[in-house]
C-alpha cells in the first residue's frame, strides 16, 4: 500500500483519484503524468547542498529560483540550505513531499538518499542534478562543462611559462576527472608538453583547504590554476602569488581581479523556467536527461583583465567552432598509465565526457580507474 | 530569610518536572526570538508537531533518528556507569561501520545469517577503535577523554581514504561513496528498519545487565569509588577495559545499523553528529540506561524539528541555535532540580 498519499493534500490524492482502485492506493508504476496545476497553488521546492550565500555552485541555483519566482510569483516556493549527504537529506527530501510539492529542484546528486523518498512520492516530480538514473517521476540534469573548460585551458596553455597546471578538486568524481581532463587537452592543444597536478580536498566546500591546496600547488610550481570549488578561496591565493586562475560557477573575479582568467559559469535559469512551467501546465514528462550546452546553461565568462587580446581571439576561435558543432574529444586519447582508453578516430559521446572516470596522460594526484 | 540550599536526592518526579520545565522555557526564549525575527511562530509549532508526529513519514524520521540516538547515547551512558567519558562514539560509530561495509561487501550468505554477522562485525569494529584507549586508561592512566576524542579525527579520515580509494564506487558522482552493501534489514514501518526495536532491545539488556548481575554491581561500586572497590577484591582494572570494550561496541553497532539499514552505502558525513549527540543524550539520562529513551526522544523530536523548520525557511542557522537553546536550558534544569528553597529554622 502505498501510504504517502496518506500525507499528501487531498487534492493530489483527488487528482490520482482515476488510478486509485477500491480500497488501495496502489498506484501503477508508469503513472500517466502529472496533472496540471495552478500557479497560486503550486509549491515548488528546492534542496541544495551548500549555503545560498557561497558566491558559487548554490548561488547558481538560488537565481535559478529567483527566476522562477519572477515566472511565477503566486506560487510557493521551498528552499533548504546545505543539505548533508547523510540520512538528513531523506528527512529534508520527506518534508517537501509533506508539505505538497509538485515539483523539487534537486540540485546536487543526492542518489539512494534521494531515491528511497521519490519512488514512494509519486505524485512529486524531482529533478535530480548530476544524478544518474531516472525513474517515472525523476530525471537528472546537468551541464557540458567540459566545453567552456576546453576553451579555458586553451586560455591556460597559452598563458602558462611553466606548462604546468594546477588543480584544486573535490572528490575523485565525474566532474573533476572530467573538468581535469578537458582543460589539459585544451592547454595541450597549445602547449604538448603541459601536465596538470591535481589535489583533492574531499569537500565542495572548504575555502580553508581549499586555500591551502592553492597555495601547494603554486608551491610546487603550477603557474595556472583551476579547480571545481563552490567558492573563491584558491582564487585569493592565486591573485596573492601573482598567479592567473580560471574559476567555476559564478564570475568571481572581484576576488582576484588580476588574476581571473574566466570561469565556468552556470546558468540555470531558462530549463528551471522551462521545467516549471510544464510541470504547471500538465505537461512534465521525466523525459531524457538534459545535458545543457554550451551557451544555454553554461559558458565561460568574460574573460579577465589578467588574459592577453591574442589568447582572448585564440580560445575564443575554438569556443566558436564549438558552438557550431566541433568536439575535441575524439581519439586518441591515453590515459595517466599510457594505456590507450579512446582509439583513433573515435569520438567521445556526451554521456561518456559525463561519467568520464580515469585522468589522461599528464594528469597526476587523480587516481585511475 | 529565604536560603537556596541545595540537596542531594530528589524524587524522580521532580526531575521529570524540571526536564519538562526546561524544554517548555526554552522553547519560549526561541519562539520569542523567532517571532521578533518575523517568522509566524504559531504556524511553525503547529507544523513541527504535524511534521513530527502526524505523519507517517515524520514518525519514520523520527523513528531513524531515535535508533542511532538511542546506541550512541547507550555507549556514552555505559561508560559513565565506571565513571568514564567516553567521547570517541563518533570514531567509534564509524568505525563499526567501516566493519560492517567490508564485511557485508565481501561476505555472501543469506540475509538472515549476514545481519547478525554484520551487527557483530559493527560491535568489533568500535570496540577495537577503543582497545587502544581502553588499554591506555587501564594501565598507563592516560585520560580517555583525549585518547577517544582524538581517535574521532582517525576515523573519519579512514572513511574518506576508503571512499575516495579502494571502496569507491565509480558511479558515484558528487560525492565518494561505497558500493551498496547487498543486505537489508527489514523494515518496521515503511522505511524505519527494525534497528530501532534492535537498539530498544540492547537498551534492555544493559539495564538488566547494571541493575541485576554481579558484573554490573562490580562495575558500577568501581565507578562509585575506585579504591573501596579494588579493596573488595573488584578486578577494577579489568573492568574498565570491558565496560570500554562495550561501549565503543555499541556505538559500532549504531554505525552498522545506519549504513546497512539507513544510508546502505559507506560515506563520509553519515555520523549526523550522532557520536557527539550520543553524549549529550547520556549527560541527560543520568547514565542511567532505561532513561537513555527519552532523553534520545527528545533529542530525535528536536533535530527532527529542525529538518521541518528548514523547509518552512528558517536557515539552518536558526535551527541550530535552537537546539542549542533547548540543551541549554535542559543542563541549567538538570541541575537546578537538586536545589531547593528553604527557611532555616530557629535555632
Amino acid at each position: 500500500m502505498d501510504l504517502v498519499n496518506r500525507r499528501l493534500p487531498r487534492r493530489l490524492v483527488l487528482q490520482a483519484g482515476g488510478l486509485v482502485a477500491a480500497g488501495s492506493l496502489i498506484r501503477p508504476a508508469q503513472a500517466a503524468g502529472f496533472a496540471a496545476v495552478k500557479p497560486e497553488q503550486a509549491v515548488i521546492g528546492f534542496g541544495h547542498v551548500g549555503p545560498i550565500s557561497d558566491e558559487g555552485w548554490t548561488a547558481s541555483h538560488h537565481q535559478g529560483l529567483l527566476a522562477v519566482k519572477q515566472a511565477y510569483p503566486q506560487a510557493k516556493f521551498l528552499e533548504v540550505e546545505s543539505i548533508p549527504y547523510s540520512a538528513d537529506a531523506t528527512r529534508t527530501f520527506r518534508q517537501f513531499v509533506a508539505q505538497g510539492a509538485h515539483l523539487v529542484f534537486v540540485t546536487s546528486e543526492y542518489g539512494d538518499l534521494l531515491h528511497g523518498v521519490s519512488d514512494r512520492a509519486t505524485d512529486t516530480a524531482w529533478l535530480e542534478c548530476n544524478g544518474h538514473s531516472a525513474a517515472s517521476n525523476r530525471s537528472w540534469y546537468y551541464v557540458k562543462h567540459w566545453l567552456p573548460s576546453y576553451v579555458a585551458g586553451v586560455a591556460a596553455g597559452l598563458m602558462s611559462k611553466s606548462g604546468k597546471l594546477g588543480y584544486v578538486g573535490s572528490m575523485p568524481v565525474p566532474t573533476v576527472y572530467c573538468g581535469v581532463n578537458a582543460f589539459l587537452m585544451g592547454a595541450r592543444s597549445v602547449k604538448p608538453e603541459a601536465t596538470m597536478q591535481v589535489i583533492v580536498i574531499n569537500s565542495w566546500f572548504d575555502p580553508q583547504a581549499a586555500a591551502q591546496a592553492g597555495t601547494a600547488l603554486i608551491d610546487n610550481g603550477c603557474d595556472v590554476l583551476f579547480g571545481v570549488m563552490d567558492e573563491a578561496a584558491y582564487l585569493q591565493v592565486a591573485e596573492k602569488r601573482g598567479v592567473p586562475a580560471v574559476m567555476w560557477n559564478t564570475d568571481v573575479r572581484r576576488y582576484g581581479p588580476k588574476s581571473y582568467i574566466s570561469s565556468i559559469v552556470l546558468d540555470w535559469t531558462k530549463f528551471y523556467v522551462a521545467q516549471t512551467k510544464a510541470r504547471l501546465e500538465g505537461s512534465w514528462t521525466p523525459g531524457q536527461p538534459v545535458l545543457l550546452s554550451m551557451g544555454d546553461g553554461v559558458d565561460r565568462d568574460a574573460w579577465g583583465d589578467s588574459v592577453p587580446g591574442p589568447v582572448r581571439a585564440q580560445a575564443d576561435a575554438v569556443r566558436t567552432r564549438m558552438l557550431a558543432g566541433y568536439t575535441p574529444f575524439v581519439g586518441e586519447i591515453k590515459d595517466a598509465g599510457g594505456r590507450v582508453r579512446v582509439p583513433a578516430g573515435k569520438t567521445m559521446t556526451d554521456l561518456e565526457l559525463y561519467g568520464w572516470n580515469w585522468p589522461i596522460e599528464g594528469v597526476s594526484g587523480l587516481r585511475g580507474a | 530569610m529565604i536560603r537556596l540550599q541545595r540537596v542531594s536526592t530528589v524524587g524522580p518526579w521532580i526531575v521529570v518536572a524540571a526536564r519538562v520545565l526546561s524544554v517548555a522555557a526554552a522553547l519560549l526564549v526561541g519562539g520569542a526570538a523567532f517571532a521578533v525575527a518575523g517568522y509566524d511562530v504559531p504556524m511553525l509549532a503547529g507544523s513541527v508537531v504535524r511534521g513530527s508526529f502526524d505523519s507517517l513519514f515524520g514518525l519514520e524520521d523520527l523513528g531513524l533518528l531515535f535508533s542511532p540516538l538511542i546506541l550512541t547515547g547507550l555507549a556514552a551512558a555505559v561508560a559513565l556507569r565506571i565513571g568514564l567519558w567516553n567521547i570517541g562514539g563518533e570514531g567509534q560509530f564509524y568505525a563499526g561501520a567501516i566493519a560492517a561495509t567490508l564485511t557485508g561487501l565481501n561476505l555472501h550468505g543469506p540475509t538472515p545469517v549476514m545481519l547478525p554477522l554484520l551487527a557483530l562485525a559493527g560491535f568489533a569494529g568500535g570496540a577495537a577503535w577503543v582497545l587502544v584507549p581502553a588499554l591506555a586508561r587501564a594501565f598507563l592512566a592516560i585520560d580517555e577523554i583525549i585518547t577517544t576524542l582524538l581517535l574521532n579525527f582517525v576515523a573519519v579520515l579512514l572513511v574518506n581514504y576508503l571512499c575516495t580509494g579502494p571502496l569507491r564506487d565509480p558511479a558515484q558522482a558528487v560525492t565518494s561513496a561505497s558500493a551498496r552493501i547487498p543486505y537489508e534489514l527489514p523494515p518496521l514501518l515503511d522505511d524505519l528498519h527494525w534497528g530501532l526495536g534492535g537498539s530498544v532491545a540492547l537498551v534492555s539488556v544493559m539495564a538488566v545487565l547494571f541493575a541485576r548481575t554481579r558484573w554490573g554491581y562490580e562495575v558500577r561500586l568501581s565507578g562509585a569509588n575506585r579504591h573501596a572497590a579494588r579493596y573488595a577484591g573488584i578486578p577494577v582494572r579489568r573492568r574498565l577495559i570491558q565496560v570500554l570494550l562495550l561501549s565503543g561496541g555499541l556505538a559500532g553497532v549504531a554505525g552498522m545499523l545506519e549504513v546497512v539499514g539507513t544510508v546502505h552505502r559507506l560515506q563520509g558525513g553519515i555520523s549526523n553528529n550522532y557520536g557527539y549527540l550520543g553524549i549529550m543524550v547520556a549527560v541527560l539520562a543520568g547514565g542511567v540506561p532505561f532513561a537513555v529513551l527519552p532523553a534520545a526522544l527528545l533529542m530525535a523530536v528536536i533535530l527532527n524539528a529542525g529538518t521541518v523548520l528548514q523547509a518552512y525557511g528558517v536557515s539552518n542557522y536558526e535551527v541550530l541555535a535552537l537546539t542549542g537553546l533547548v540543551l541549554l536550558f535542559t543542563a541549567m534544569g538538570e541541575r537546578i532540580a537538586y536545589y531547593r528553597l528553604s527557611r532555616p529554622m530557629r535555632a
